[in-house]
C-alpha cells in the first residue's frame, strides 16, 4: 500500500495538558517529510506514540495498516533526541545488537559508514563525545532497510558539517518505498531536502502541504512561512 | 525474541557479576592458603587479618551487589534513556520483563552457590568435613523421627519456597519500580514508596489470613499424617504432636508458596499492564 | 561542482536553472553521462524525488536524455544548447536593463557604463 503512516483523530493528554489534538495525518512511501513545530508542540508525542512508545487516548494511527506493536517495530526505525545507546557497549557490540534484533538490519553498510568516518569500532561509547555518539547512533537507525524511519532532532546542536554528513546519509539511503520523518525546529537547514512538511502548533496539525507547491503559491520559503503561522 | 534478549540480559549483567564472583572466590582462596600456612611472621600477620576482613566484606558484597545491580539493570535499562532502545525492538513488553526475571533469578541461585562454595573452600578441611557430616546425619534423623520418611518431600517444598520467594523478591522490586514510573515527577521515591506499600498490604494481608485460620475449628489438628506413616514412638501424645507439626508444616509452607506465586502472578500482570499501556519514557 | 540553492523557489526549478547553467558554461558538455540521480541529489543536498523532477523537465525539453541501458546523457545537439544559451543570455540581459531602466538610465547611458567597467576590468 502507498499510505505508511494514517493518523485519525489523534488524541493525547497528559493529565491537563493536551500534548496531541484530534491529529489527522496520512504519509505516502518515498518522502521525506518535514515535522515542523516550536518546541513542546506535540512533534515528540506524535513520533513517540507512531513508535509505541505512547499510547493514544482517542483516535486512531496505522503504520502499514497496523497498530503499532511488535509487528510495526520490525519496520520503523527510530532516531530520538538523546542517546539511548548503553555507554558500556562498544560500537561493535551495538552493531550486532541491531543485527541481532533486527531483520532488516544491514551490518556491511553500517561498518561503511562507520569506516568513511574514520570510527573505530572498536571504542565503548562512554568513551567518544556526544557528537559522535550521535552519529553513531544514525548510522545504526538508517543502516536499517526500514520502512519508515523517525528521526527526532537530528540535527540540533550539532555542527554544520556534521549536519552536511547527516543529510548526505538521508539523501542516500534513500529508498522509493520509505517515508523518512524528519522532526525539527531547525528548518532554513533541511527544506531543500523535504518533500512535504507537516506545520504542528500547539497540539494540532495546521498545515500538510509539498515544499514546492507552498513555494510556488506563497513565493517564500518554508521558514519564512514557519516564521508566519509561528509568530509568537 | 526472548532468547535474544536473555542472552544479551546475560552479556550486560556477567560483565559485573562474574568479576564480582571471581573475586570472592579468590578472596577464599588466598584466605584458604593463608590459614594453612599457620603462624605468621608479623607482617605477614597483618595481611592475613586484612584478607580474612576483606573476604568478609566479599561475602556481604555479593549478596547485597546481587540485589542492588537486578534493581538497578531493571531501572537503568527500561526505565532511563536505555528504555528508548528496548521498548523501541520488536519485542512484547513481557518478553523484556522475562528476560529480566529469568536472568535476575540465575544471579540470585548463583550468588548463594558462590557463598557456599566460598565457604567450602575456607572450613574445607577433613576435620570439618566429618563434622559436616555429623551434623547432617543428626538432621537427617531428626528429620526423619519428626516426619516420617517421605521427609524428602518437605526438603523439596523448602527448597520451591526459596526459589518462589527469589521471584517473589524480584517481582516485588519490578512492580515497584513500574508503579513509581506512573509519576511524572519524582519516579525513584515513588517506586521506594510502592515497594513499602505493597510489602506493608501483604504483610497486613498474611496476618489477616492467618487469624481467620487459626480462628476457624478446622479439625487440622486431628489430621492423620500427611507424609506417611509416622514412625510409632510412645503414646497417643507423642502421635498427637507429631501430627500438629506434620499438619501444620503441611499447610504451611505449601499455603506460603501458593500465596507467594499468586502475588507474584499479580506482580508481573501489574508491571506488564504499565509497560503496555502506561508507558512514559522522558 | 557548486550548487546554489536558495529557499523561495521551488526547489526542482532551481535545479533544472543550475543545470541548464552548467550545460551552457560548459561544465556538462554536450554528450556527457550524468551521475545517477541519488548522486547528484547527494551532490545538491536535495530529495532524490526533486531531483528526478528536474531530470523529467529537461528530459521534456530535450536538454538531457535517458539510454535505458547506458543511463543519463546531455544532449549532443549543439544547436539546441546554442539556443538555450541565447535564451539564457537574453533572459539575464533583460533582467539586467529593467533594473537600468528603474534606475533611470537610457539605453546609451548603459552602453557607455558598460563599456566603461569593462575597460577598467581588463
Amino acid at each position: 500500500m502507498s499510505v505508511i503512516l494514517e493518523c485519525k483523530s489523534l488524541t493525547k493528554k497528559f493529565g491537563s495538558t493536551t500534548a496531541l489534538f484530534n491529529v489527522n495525518l496520512s504519509l505516502e512511501r518515498g518522502k521525506i517529510i518535514g515535522l515542523l513545530g516550536p518546541n513542546g508542540s506535540g512533534k515528540t508525542t506524535l513520533i513517540k506514540i507512531i513508535n509505541g512508545l505512547l499510547v493514544p487516548d482517542t483516535g486512531s494511527i496505522k503504520i502499514a495498516g497496523m497498530n503499532p506493536g511488535v509487528e510495526s517495530k520490525k519496520i520503523v526505525s527510530y532516531l530520538p533526541e538523546k542517546t539511548y545507546l548503553p555507554d558500556w557497549m562498544k560500537v561493535s557490540e551495538a552493531i550486532s545488537f541491531f543485527k541481532d534484533f533486527y531483520g532488516d538490519f544491514e551490518e556491511k553498510r553500517a561498518y561503511d559508514m562507520l569506516h568513511r568516518l574514520n570510527l573505530d569500532p572498536t571504542k565503548r561509547l562512554k568513551t567518544l563525545s556526544k557528537g559522535t555518539k550521535e552519529k553513531v547512533q544514525l548510522i545504526l537507525v538508517m543502516s536499517r532497510r526500514a520502512n519508515l524511519y523517525c528521526l527526532d532532532e537530528p540535527i540540533g546542536g550539532v555542527d554544520p558539517a556534521a549536519r552536511d554528513y547527516i543529510l548526505n546519509t538521508i539523501i542516500t539511503n534513500y529508498d522509493e518505498n520509505a517515508t523518512v520523518i524528519i522532526s525539527t525546529h531547525l528548518i532554513a537547514d533541511i527544506e531543500n531536502v523535504l518533500d512535504e512538511v507537516v506545520f504542528i502548533k500547539e497540539g494540532s496539525l495546521v498545515l500538510h502541504a509539498p515544499v514546492d507547491e507552498i513555494r510556488e503559491k506563497e513565493g517564500k520559503s518554508i521558514d519564512s512561512l514557519f516564521r508566519e503561522v509561528f509568530r509568537c | 525474541m526472548l532468547a535474544k534478549l536473555t542472552k544479551h540480559e546475560l552479556y550486560a549483567t556477567g560483565r559485573i557479576f562474574l568479576p564480582l564472583y571471581s573475586i570472592m572466590l579468590l578472596l577464599s582462596l588466598i584466605n584458604r592458603g593463608f590459614s594453612s600456612i599457620g603462624e605468621l611472621s608479623s607482617p605477614f600477620k597483618t595481611l592475613k587479618g586484612f584478607m580474612v576482613a576483606a573476604y568478609v566484606i566479599s561475602i556481604v558484597a555479593t549478596l547485597v551487589i546481587t540485589f542492588v545491580i537486578i534493581i538497578l539493570r531493571f531501572y537503568k535499562n527500561l526505565m532511563s534513556d536505555e528504555g528508548y532502545l528496548m521498548f523501541t525492538l520488536p519485542v512484547k513488553p513481557s518478553q523484556l520483563i522475562n528476560a529480566k526475571l529469568i536472568v535476575s533469578f540465575l544471579w540470585n541461585i548463583l550468588s548463594i552457590f558462590v557463598v557456599a562454595t566460598s565457604l567450602f573452600i575456607i572450613l574445607g578441611t577433613s576435620k570439618n568435613l566429618e563434622m559436616f557430616r555429623g551434623l547432617l546425619d543428626l538432621a537427617v534423623t531428626g528429620l526423619k523421627s519428626t516426619f516420617g520418611s517421605s521427609y524428602p518431600i518437605l526438603i523439596a517444598e523448602y527448597i520451591i519456597m526459596i526459589f518462589v520467594g527469589t521471584i517473589y523478591q524480584i517481582l516485588m522490586i519490578y512492580v515497584s519500580i513500574a508503579i513509581g514510573h506512573l509519576l511524572n515527577e519524582h519516579k525513584v521515591i515513588g517506586s521506594f514508596a510502592a515497594y513499602i506499600a505493597i510489602n506493608t498490604i501483604i504483610q497486613m494481608l498474611v496476618s489477616i489470613i492467618v487469624l481467620i485460620w487459626t480462628n476457624l475449628e478446622l479439625s487440622i489438628f486431628t489430621y492423620t499424617p500427611y507424609y506417611g506413616t509416622t514412625e510409632t514412638i510412645t503414646g497417643n501424645n507423642v502421635n498427637y504432636s507429631v501430627s500438629i507439626v506434620q499438619a501444620i508444616t503441611k499447610q504451611i509452607i505449601p499455603f506460603s508458596i501458593i500465596f507467594s506465586v499468586l502475588c507474584c502472578v499479580a506482580f508481573y500482570l501489574v508491571t506488564n499492564y504499565i509497560f503496555k499501556k502506561k508507558l512514559n519514557l522522558n | 561542482m557548486q550548487w546554489e540553492l536558495n529557499t523561495e523557489k521551488p526547489v526542482y526549478l532551481q535545479l533544472v536553472e543550475q543545470i541548464q547553467a552548467k550545460i551552457i558554461s560548459g561544465i556538462y558538455k554536450p554528450g556527457d553521462k550524468l551521475p545517477s540521480v541519488r548522486d547528484l541529489a547527494a551532490q545538491a543536498m536535495v530529495n532524490p524525488n526533486t531531483m528526478q523532477r528536474a531530470m523529467t523537465e529537461l528530459e521534456r525539453d530535450g536538454l538531457v536524455y535517458t539510454n535505458r541501458t547506458a543511463g543519463r546523457f546531455i544532449t549532443s545537439d549543439e544547436e539546441l544548447i546554442k539556443q538555450l544559451k541565447t535564451e539564457y543570455i537574453a533572459a539575464i540581459v533583460q533582467d539586467f536593463l529593467d533594473k537600468m531602466k528603474q534606475l533611470g538610465l537610457g539605453s546609451d547611458e548603459i552602453i557607455s557604463y558598460l563599456n566603461i567597467i569593462i575597460e577598467n576590468k581588463k
